[in-house]
């Protein structure tokens, strides 16, 4: 089983083909396509502008005490909002309804799917979903973290494709970082390891790199006595902790002295908070009593440049664009070009061009299971439904396992294909692309019927979707397993216009509960 | 030790060729799992601290690294359940307060409890300690990422007929690439496929003969699915009649009352549940300690409670026991909160437990006592206490027991659970 090169080549670094994509690709070629699309900026293609613009989302909770009753379609207005603007709903005392609070999740969600369906930089939105789930953090439940997250997304979106040092520190001092990982509150005397410990095992260097278990002492980790230590064990983690005590965010905490912070949500750095003494993190002694966040930027070049950050990182981004199990070629290629460029401003879309240009990335059919997300994007894409971001899809998918900007550990959603085949997920999975095709959660109507002309037998519809949706047409035990479904013949007729409807539908949802197109 | 040497002798019996086949062969018992038995193993991620949960309330160091508020009491407004133990009789072992209710269950001997236990390995990584933990590893010399879960091999060693249950979207790593398995987070709406019936046989002539990793689960999952939707009880118009728990009992919903729901109505559906793995996260307690650490063990308790008295006439078939990857820093940080630390608690609840007791050895909380100076040493290796239900409750040989736990050997067990 395979699909053809284009279709696979829009499976990875894209949510899956459209007309006009299979288009481009053709127009361009392979690496036409993967420099237009690495040139884009981080804002959204016009067309893909107005669809966020025009997208309305239910919103509704009964009145409370000094607030009324709302049932309301309302646009995505916290999209792009300051964090500062947002605040305000992570004020308890303020008479709100709850759904107001987790307002900003439902949106960032709604604008995520739609994005992946619809944006002409499909690539960047491939990179985005990867980089919010490398720097994850939890909304659901944390209305402080919702109110950052348009602000994150921007975050994001902004460095996606760019310096990953910079990244770094943009990610460090966002409050929605720092609310998640507990920077937030700490101060010298006994730091918060949280975010310096997920820094080194989850955001640079990885898990292989804790030594902890081999060396008790930083001296003992190889090559630290001449700065190049090989890993980091629990004593960079504290110490690294020390080094970003202070990093805040102006939420109103009191300095001492009658003084407190303004309440604003944006990050500042409290000079009184952090721990000045002298530190060593991997290997490197930090001089006592430095300038301004000095000791949080040194920390930050060192895991940035280090080494092990350049496999880790490489290794996920091939894991993520081409297959679970990446070969160490194709990780070493993506680490020449991290390393050599990796004072450059546009870093990341290099190595992800690397990565993008490979024999590895147009080969091996079925490394990977699409998530969720890609799964909805990919069918949407393929069958063209006009459809929309409603409640109930964001629930299901929430349901299916892949809960957008709601992943509770800091780890992100897994990326490799066991976790997505749980019985659980597939039976989600079955759920998402029925409840699509029968417009069960008011996404869109799918009427296939009125636009196809002429007489149609079943057998032929079933064609007709296959290829849709995976370019191919489908084997003859597909298409027999699909008739089953149907209880219909091969050559039984549809009935003409809309009546066929019902149909149509039920082929397209089969079709994509197939192995040919949940793989990818 | 009569105990010891009573499960010695269960664990050589079990490992003599044949007797084991005849006991799965018993038509009378055409249903029953595990010899019978149900094992039920509650992961809290995130590293619970143990420290709250049965705390040494009176022990000087541990007064002197938690402030009043962070740190369970003998004293006050709201003090600690004390429990009778002969572990370390100097010290005043409490309950957190929200979690004194488990007080009851370990006075009623059903419940005992093993602390400063965990890995062996000094990580305080999460991810490592999970992974290591769920694979029934010692440390990370023997861990590779297509390594099969500890359950997976339990149920390798002694095969069920019925599915093994996770109450979680996915499979945890301790039933890693076990493919009978389901994950069910909620059977409320039951496991029904969307689309009914057509769906159902599209689906299965789908996925026959599939040789693709997505082909397979799926056909799998169909399989697995119906073994238990078809057990569920249905109204005349084919709808699930929901699940009412035995009189005076009432989940909450949590993701601890979902789950042991979950679990204590699969047990009654009499599929021969033997292995169910439940996840509870949020455990992180990385700030504000005091609240965070209350509300979800107050939680966790009162599920538990249920879930006992739900299952009442299962007691002698259930076995559950509670873990977590560690426990946290003695000493709490400025955010009022607890950094990863190293040894934890365990809990092990059953019908055949030896309840009423604090088992292990503990080993104090003065500096030098400490792991790396900071942490609460482990005195116990997790393994030790699975490995003992393992062998005496279900009944599997040295040579299982060895396969399940690399590199682990049981010694004298504990005494923890009764054959």
């Amino acid at each position: 089983m395979t699909l053809p090169a284009d279709r696979l080549l829009l499976s990875r670094l894209a949510f899956g083909a459209t007309p006009d994509s299979l288009a481009d690709l053709d127009r361009l070629g392979t690496e036409g396509w993967i420099a237009e699309q690495l040139s884009a900026g981080p804002e959204d293609d016009a067309a893909t502008a107005d669809r966020l613009a025009q997208t309305r989302l239910h919103i509704k909770y009964a009145a409370g005490d000094g607030f009324a009753a709302v049932d309301e379609m309302r646009p995505l207005g916290c999209l792009g909002k300051d964090v500062t603007l947002l605040w305000p709903l992570t004020d308890g005392k303020r008479p709100m309804g709850g759904p107001e609070r987790s307002r900003p999740r439902q949106e960032m969600a709604a604008a995520t799917v739609l994005r992946a369906i619809h944006s002409r930089w499909q690539l960047r939105e491939v990179l985005v979903d990867f980089w919010h789930n490398h720097f994850n953090v939890n909304a659901a439940g944390d209305q402080a973290i919702g109110a950052a997250l348009p602000a994150y997304d921007r975050t994001i979106r902004s460095h996606a494709l760019g310096n990953f040092r910079e990244f770094l520190e943009a990610v460090a001092t966002s409050p929605a970082m720092l609310i998640f990982l507990n920077n937030r509150s700490s101060r010298a005397g006994n730091a918060n390891e949280n975010y310096g410990r997920e820094l080194f095992e989850l955001h640079s260097l990885g898990r292989d790199a804790y030594l902890n278990a081999l060396y008790n002492r930083w001296r003992d980790v190889p090559g630290a006595l001449k700065g190049h230590p090989a890993g980091y064990i629990d004593q960079d983690v504290y110490e690294a902790a020390r080094a970003f005590t202070g990093w805040t965010i102006e939420d109103g905490a009191g300095l001492g002295g009658g003084q407190s912070l303004p309440v604003t949500g944006r990050f500042v750095y409290v000079e009184a908070w952090h721990d000045n003494y002298q530190k060593r993190v991997l290997a490197t002694d930090f001089d006592p009593f430095q300038p301004p966040m000095a000791d949080g930027r040194k920390a930050l070049d060192l895991v940035a440049f280090h080494p092990a950050t350049a496999r880790f990182l490489c290794t996920k981004l091939c894991r993520r664009l081409v297959a679970d199990h990446p070969s160490d070629a194709l990780v070493k290629t993506a680490q020449a070009v991290w390393t050599e460029t990796q004072h450059r401003p546009d870093q990341i879309a290099r190595v992800v061009a690397a990565i993008a240009r490979s024999a590895e990335a147009r080969q091996g059919f079925g490394a990977k299971v699409k998530r969720p997300l890609e799964l909805v994007a990919s069918f949407v894409r393929g069958c063209g439904i006009e459809a929309t971001v409603t409640e109930g899809l964001l629930n299901e998918l929430d349901g299916s396992g892949q809960r957008l900007f709601g992943w509770a550990p800091p780890t992100g959603h897994p990326d490799d294909m066991d976790y997505w085949l749980s019985s659980h997920v597939l039976r989600k999975r079955w759920t998402l692309v029925l409840g699509l095709s029968d417009n069960w959660w008011g996404t869109g109507v799918l009427s296939p019927g009125q636009r196809l002309d002429g007489a149609m037998s079943a057998g032929q519809a079933i064609a007709l979707w296959h290829e849709a949706l995976t370019g191919v047409p489908p084997d003859p035990g597909t298409a027999s397993a699909i008739l089953s479904g149907l209880a219909v013949p091969a050559d039984a007729m549809l009935p003409p216009g809309r009546a066929a409807d019902p149909v149509h539908r039920r082929i397209l949802a089969l079709a994509a509960m197939t192995p040919a197109f949940n793989l990818r | 030790m009569p105990l010891s040497r009573r499960a010695f002798l269960m664990t050589a019996a079990a490992s003599l060729p044949g007797l084991r086949s005849v006991a799965l062969a018993d038509p009378a018992k055409p249903d029953q799992g595990l010899a019978g038995q149900a094992l039920i193993v509650v992961f809290l991620r995130g590293g619970c601290d143990g420290l709250s949960f049965l705390a040494p309330s009176n022990d000087p160091d541990y007064i002197a690294d938690r402030a009043p508020e962070l740190r369970v009491r003998d004293d006050g407004a709201k003090p600690g359940r004390s429990l009778r133990q002969t572990c370390d009789p100097a010290i005043d072992f409490r309950l957190h307060p929200e979690a004194a209710m488990l007080g009851d269950l370990y006075d009623g001997r059903h419940l005992a409890l093993i602390h400063a236990a965990g890995l062996t390995d000094g990580t305080r990584s999460h991810f490592v300690a999970q992974d290591l933990m769920d694979r029934g590893l010692a440390d990370s010399s023997g861990f590779r990422p297509q390594q099969d879960g500890w359950l997976t091999r339990v149920l390798k060693a002694h095969p069920s007929s019925a599915p093994a249950i996770a109450t979680t979207p996915a499979l945890p790593g301790s039933l890693a690439f076990h493919g009978a398995s389901l994950a069910i987070p909620d059977l409320r709406g039951g496991l029904g496929l969307p689309g009914g019936p057509a769906i159902a046989s599209a689906l299965s002539a789908l996925y026959a003969g599939a040789s693709d990793p997505f082909g397979r689960s799926a056909a799998e999952t169909l399989r697995q699915m119906d073994l238990v939707d078809r057990r569920l009880a249905r109204q005349a118009d084919g709808r699930i009649i929901p699940y009412s728990p035995e009189a005076g009992v009432a989940y909450e919903e949590t993701e601890s009352g979902r789950a042991l729901r979950t679990v204590a109505q699969l047990l009654k559906m009499e599929i021969g549940l033997s292995v169910a793995a439940v996840d509870i996260g949020g455990w992180d307690h990385h700030d504000n300690l005091g609240g965070r650490f209350s509300s979800l063990v107050g939680q966790f308790a009162r599920a538990l409670t249920a879930f006992w008295t739900d299952v009442g006439r299962y007691h002698d078939r259930v076995t559950l026991v509670a873990m977590s990857e560690f426990g946290r820093r003695l000493r709490t940080n400025k955010s009022n909160g607890a950094d990863h630390g190293h040894g934890g608690l365990m809990l092990v609840l059953g019908g055949r437990v030896n309840g009423g007791t604090l088992y292990g050895r503990w080993p104090g909380l003065a500096s030098a006592h400490l792991d790396n100076g900071v942490d609460l040493a482990v005195t116990t290796d997790y393994r030790a206490v699975l490995a003992e239900i393992l062998a005496v409750r279900l009944r599997l040989g040295p040579a299982a027991t060895a396969d399940i736990f690399p590199g682990f050997t049981l010694g004298r067990p504990l005494g923890i659970v009764a054959a």
